[in-house]
């Protein structure tokens, strides 16, 4: 058996223009929940547990990680992992780097 | 007809003003360094900020914020696939990010191909992907207080 990996398995969570404004921080480590039941963190697990307020107006995510609640995103938003569009329930992996994106205004 | 080519793909961001003569030439010296291989169409769109809000209040400037990395990144996707689907022969985009004061130009994108088809379509169809799937989120300055855009303005004026 592998000895365990001594890095903590962590993800850099990212957040931007509102979003950012709204959590009030741009970047983050994030200690990505022990998967006891074999069961891999997701985008959306890890955006429950964060509890920011999107949009602004509407009330924080519950923080409580039960499967019944909240089973999507909030309206608009978006998630990429490694600079990558990603589906929200994509598993995570320690070192991602995950940003919950805004609705885009370009061009 | 043989097998297309990948299309060229210029990206560029600007923390500055963007100038879209200059970049226009310069996409044209290096796409049509040769004349006799020169693409005969190149389809531009040019795109500047309006000088007032969603609201109709006077703009004092808008502010560009992307995501360093993925944007580029994305933005060369978008042109590579559109590019690809239109068999063009190069694809540029130059996009401001930073502050950008009403009237300065915020994008420019050019197609260059063998028929104006390929190059109006392509231009057309990229100009929309990136505004949906380009990482970009403006937000408006008026009277000293900022706004972020909640979404895209409409592709036509709406009918009276």
């Amino acid at each position: 058996m592998p000895p365990p990996d001594p890095a903590p398995a962590t993800v850099c969570v990212r957040l931007f223009a509102s979003l950012r404004e709204a959590a009030g921080w741009s970047e983050r480590l994030v200690p990505l929940p022990a998967s006891a039941d074999q069961i891999p963190c997701t985008p959306l697990l890890l955006w429950r547990t964060l509890e920011i307020a999107f949009p602004p107006s509407s009330p924080a995510a519950p923080g409580a990680l039960s499967a019944s609640s909240a089973p999507s995103l909030p309206a608009g938003l978006r998630v990429a992992i490694n600079q990558r569009f990603a589906a929200p329930d994509t598993p995570l992996k320690p070192g991602d780097e995950l940003a919950f994106l805004p609705p885009i205004t370009g061009g | 007809m043989p097998l297309s080519p990948s299309p060229t793909i210029r990206i560029s961001l600007h923390p500055q003003p963007l100038l879209p003569g200059a970049l226009l030439e310069a996409w044209q010296a290096q796409e049509a360094a040769d004349p006799a291989t020169a693409p005969a169409a190149t389809s531009v769109f040019i795109g500047r900020v309006r000088r007032t809000t969603a609201a109709g209040l006077p703009l004092d400037g808008l502010e560009l914020e992307h995501y360093p990395g993925m944007t580029e990144a994305e933005l060369a996707r978008l042109a590579t696939d559109c590019g690809h689907r239109h068999q063009v022969r190069a694809v540029g985009v130059g996009h401001r990010v930073g502050m950008v004061a009403p009237g300065e130009a915020i994008v420019v994108v050019a197609v260059m191909a063998d028929r104006r088809g390929p190059a109006q379509r392509c231009c057309q169809e990229l100009l929309e992907a990136l505004k949906h799937d380009a990482p970009f989120w403006k937000r408006e300055w008026s009277a000293g207080a900022g706004a972020w855009v909640a979404g895209n303005t409409p592709l036509e004026e709406p009918l009276a």
